[in-house]
């Protein structure tokens, strides 16, 4: 296989997502610093991003540091649609497409050249399309591996294309900070930095054994291997997530039962809208909890069956909470959160008995139907109703069932 | 209190009141015993507050009284004593269990504490206890052990032409017995987890059984036991059962219950069995990603238009083909989305309506 002798991965990232489809949709904001997000900034325009904002930063400071920055409220369907679109061009681009997130994806090229071309034309040809079929700016490496690919990319931005062929790889790496290294964070950077250790390169040139003693084993030897170019990940297309789930942190304002079980129910509701809308089943509810301490609990409950069904899920998340209550009252509580575990595609579903159908399946989806056409906030409960939306954030696109997975 | 009886029938009035205590139980003293002796008779009872069971036995009674004991080491420790008479004495806090050698000594609970329990008689009638209990294990298969759905964890009592109708459903599957001559016990939603502890708990050759207003009510010649009842409306369950089918299928019930045992070898109860019903017979199908399958025929009559594909819960399947009563199951199907219903294939008085799995 000598196509895999050269770079033929894609790390594709829209540029400033929120605040590109802003730009795109109202042309008086081109050219202009623009924030999304009016408490936290959720996304900032590069115009923005030169006067030094950046995400997630708090609405006031970020006004302070650009008092002449347009501040927009998120619309998130419309992100939603945008990152659909966008992901319909990777998909046009090679079947082997890794989603990573709303605005980033892997994609492997390798084997395309008789198709489609060089690498190197396939991205030229890539942003273009982006660009002409969408109307947004985004940035792509290319490279060997993952690793250099996402590195290239984030030296590329914004609307930048870099590739990284692989005689010039160590010469590109090496230099590079070792921030720049998947999985340095500001602690490990700083455990390298008062070790003298600033470049890559400089940790290239450690003994993995140092590392592990530094860093601890598991980290020490990933770093060793990143920074020697080593990263064998493939792409994976269509990787199904194993569990579903959204949770919510709040202050150290004490929370009283009812507070918390409205926020569980705003969860539920959200995950097994996304449940349904991804054709998925799960058996196991997950509550986490984080503690004033920052300590962290997780209980859970396996059904009998696997369900979407948001009235099932709440029951049992609702028995979840309250068995845990004793617990929350001793240590207080910063963050609940719902997940669905021991997911299936509701391709295998047990149906029940047509009884209480009126009551179950057509109720959720009459409701998610409502939701779709007329908003997230067209149809709430009744203890939701006082309860602040700023934490709604965007229904990313559950990857649909794929070959490769059955 | 003191009393002195052989240890197999002193254990045997304990373990089988200790059925109704629950592992667990947020009042402390549900987990006792509530032991009175009087007149030669030795009464002991134990409650959860949905079930209870109250047995009794002829035992020598040297000073009367009551106690509550803590019930699982009671029970426990009485069955555990070497063979002969057991003495058991209450006093100053604690309870003796004394046998031939060994002597346990139990901290009691508060009397006080036990609840003031309704033990009113009720009118029953006195029905073939071992036909009751026969019917009830047809039924119970299919109740619900789910608490956020408290009625399908009942079986509903409903007098009919047939005699007594029991029924209980947890919404994928729904068994119906009818018994004749029963119709008289009466009606109500009665706790299936009680239901089952019948024949192990109160069961002999005739049963007393009848409704009070919030209880139902068994008693035979070795004690009582009461059940209350479940409050709320049971699901419509009549327009639910078809009025034709297509197709049906005559197959061996050993047969499929041993192939149903290889199945679940490899599947999990939510992998679903996949059934291919036609003129050449049943093959019974199940792959399990990353672990396998397994396939095999079975011979069956089959009568219908075309070939069925339909898959079940192994579990769901197994338990009703289980609980029929005679040598074969019939199958009778509409399509592979709706539900089907198995039986003996003549009028045995039972069927089990359970609904398929969409592949």
């Amino acid at each position: 296989m000598f196509e895999k002798d050269q770079a033929h991965i894609l790390h594709a990232d829209l540029d400033s997502f929120f605040a590109s489809v802003e730009q795109r949709d109202n042309p008086a904001l081109r050219g202009r610093p623009v924030i999304v997000g009016g408490g936290v900034v959720l996304a900032a325009s590069y115009e923005a991003k030169a006067y030094g904002v950046y995400t997630p930063m708090s609405g006031r400071q970020a006004r302070k540091v650009c008092p002449q920055a347009i501040v927009v409220e998120p619309r998130f369907s419309a992100y939603v649609e945008a990152s659909k679109a966008v992901f319909e061009v990777f998909e046009h681009t090679t079947p082997m497409v890794e989603g990573l997130s709303i605005d980033e994806a892997f994609l492997d090229v390798g084997g395309l050249r008789r198709v489609s071309g060089t690498p190197t034309e396939i991205a030229v040809r890539l942003r273009d399309q982006v660009r002409k079929e969408v109307g947004l700016p985004i940035t792509v490496g290319v490279a060997r591996t993952k690793f250099l690919a996402k590195v290239a990319s984030a030296v590329a931005k914004p609307d930048g294309l870099l590739v990284v062929p692989p005689e010039e790889e160590i010469a590109f790496l090496h230099p590079l900070p070792v921030e720049r290294l998947w999985g340095v964070g500001p602690i490990t950077a700083a455990k390298l930095h008062n070790a003298g250790v600033f470049s890559v390169g400089e940790v290239a040139a450690l003994p993995s054994k140092w590392l592990a003693s530094l860093l601890g084993p598991a980290a020490g030897h990933h770093l060793h291997a990143l920074a020697h170019n080593r990263d064998p990940r493939p792409v994976h297309v269509g990787r199904r997530r194993r569990s579903i789930g959204s949770q919510r942190a709040f202050g150290r304002v004490p929370k009283t039962a009812q507070d918390l079980e409205a926020i569980v129910v705003g969860l539920v509701d959200r995950i097994s809208r996304r449940l349904r809308g991804g054709h998925r089943v799960g058996r196991t509810v997950v509550l986490r909890l984080r503690f004033d301490d920052f300590s962290r609990a997780t209980r859970s409950q396996t059904l009998t069956t696997a369900t979407a069904n948001t009235e099932t899920i709440l029951q049992t998340a609702r028995e979840l909470l309250s068995d845990v209550m004793p617990l929350i009252e001793e240590r207080g509580i910063t963050l609940v959160g719902v997940a669905i575990a021991n997911l299936d595609d509701d391709c295998a579903v047990q149906l029940a008995l047509p009884f209480d159908k009126h009551h179950r399946t057509e109720l959720d989806l009459a409701i998610d139907d409502l939701r779709t056409r007329f908003g997230n906030k067209a149809v709430t409960r009744a203890v939701l109703l006082k309860s602040d939306d700023s934490w709604e954030f965007p229904l990313l696109p559950d990857p649909g069932p794929t070959d490769t997975d059955r | 209190m003191k009393i002195r009886g052989e240890r197999d029938d002193l254990a045997d009035i304990f373990s089988r009141a200790n059925r109704a205590v629950a592992a667990r139980s947020a009042l402390p003293v549900l987990q006792g015993l509530l032991c009175e002796a009087s007149g030669g008779v030795l009464t002991v009872t134990g409650t959860d507050l949905e079930v209870t069971v109250t047995t009794s036995g002829p035992v020598e009674v040297m000073e009367e009284g009551r106690a509550v004991v803590p019930g699982r080491l009671l029970a426990e420790s009485v069955r555990k004593m070497p063979p002969g008479v057991v003495t058991m004495s209450v006093g100053g806090g604690d309870a003796e269990i004394q046998g031939k050698g060994p002597r346990f000594t139990l901290r009691t609970l508060t009397l006080d504490d036990f609840p003031n329990l309704d033990m009113s008689p009720v009118d029953g009638v006195e029905v073939d206890g071992e036909e009751l209990v026969n019917g009830l294990n047809q039924v119970v298969v299919a109740s619900s052990s789910d608490s956020a759905r408290p009625i399908l964890t009942g079986v509903l009592f409903e007098p009919s032409d047939e005699g007594l109708r029991l029924v209980a459903t947890d919404s994928y599957r729904l068994s119906v017995r009818d018994l004749p001559g029963m119709g008289s016990i009466g009606s109500g939603l009665v706790p299936a987890r009680g239901l089952r502890e019948l024949a192990r708990t109160i069961g002999g050759p005739k049963v007393q059984a009848g409704m009070a207003s919030r209880e139902a009510v068994f008693s035979s010649d070795r004690g009582s036991l009461r059940l209350r009842l479940i409050e709320g409306s049971f699901p419509k369950y009549r327009s639910l059962l078809p009025e034709s089918y297509p197709a049906q299928v005559l197959m061996e019930k050993e047969a499929l219950l041993e192939a149903l045992g290889r199945v679940t070898l490899v599947a999990e109860d939510h992998i679903p069995v996949r059934l291919k019903i036609g003129n050449g017979g049943v093959e019974v199908n199940v792959t399990r990603q990353d672990v396998g399958g397994e396939v095999e025929h079975l011979d069956a009559e089959f009568v219908g238009p075309e070939e069925i594909l339909i898959a079940f819960n192994p579990r769901y399947l197994s338990d009703g083909v289980s609980v029929i009563a005679g040598d074969k199951v019939r199958i009778r199907m509409i399509d592979s989305l709706k539900a089907s219903v198995l039986d003996d294939g003549g009028d045995g008085g039972f069927l089990y309506l359970l609904m398929p799995v969409r592949i």
